[in-house]
């Protein structure tokens, strides 16, 4: 059942320049997981994009751009599923 | 010392969305820690009702996949989630729309206060 879903990770986390995935439900429970994204941050990452969709209600939820001296995470809500994708700088 | 663990307890609580109650206790539900909201469950606050979960860890430790360390249970209302640090127990008691998620991530959150209460339970 969740194979479709595993294979969407496996390619996400190929991709150029990604060095982690992670996939939560809207209970901020981990669907899964690649690389160095970490399940313990599931909770969080559902959280954020919770409330960043606070901001504009009624609109299309955004897309959340988090960036540290070293890496981006790009973190996105559709549906209920939150998605974060974890970059690395040279390819930003 | 133990107001100020308490304070720490109550600032976790605070900080988190949806969260009506943290409760250490040992593993007979005896608390040792607690911190609740007015619209905190009284029932779930209880030593009958934390205890059970003695009871349902040492069952699903049988399982064949190790020593249970987490377990959540959602009911219409609430969510409980526990956590197993025997000698100690740590429960959370929030609303059914808190962020499951996060709950589970208190645990790391409250790593270093349960350091300080190993002492406190008899083993």
């Amino acid at each position: 059942m969740e194979k479709p879903l595993e294979k969407c990770l496996d390619e996400i986390a190929h991709s150029t320049g990604v060095s982690g995935v992670l996939c939560a439900d809207h209970k901020g429970l981990c669907l899964g997981v690649r690389g160095k994204a970490s399940n313990a941050s599931s909770g969080t990452v559902a959280a954020l994009a919770e409330r960043v969709a606070m901001l504009e209600p009624g609109s299309l939820d955004p897309v959340i751009l988090l960036e540290s001296d070293n890496s981006q995470c790009l973190i996105h809500r559709n549906s209920g599923i939150t998605l974060a994708v974890y970059k690395s700088p040279e390819t930003s | 010392m133990a107001e100020e663990m308490r304070r720490n307890l109550m600032e976790l609580m605070k900080s988190t969305d949806d969260v009506l109650g943290i409760i250490v206790t040992d593993r007979d539900g005896v608390p040792i820690l607690k911190v609740a909201e007015e619209e905190a469950p009284e029932l779930g606050l209880r030593p009958t009702f934390i205890s059970t979960f003695n009871i349902a860890t040492d069952q699903a430790g049988k399982l064949g996949m190790g020593r249970n360390s987490r377990m959540v249970c959602v009911y219409g209302r609430y969510q409980v989630v526990h956590f197993n640090h025997l000698p100690m127990v740590v429960t959370v008691i929030a609303s059914s729309v808190a962020n499951t998620g996060q709950l589970l991530a208190l645990d790391s959150q409250m790593a270093p206060l349960l350091a300080s209460l190993t002492n406190v339970v008899d083993v």
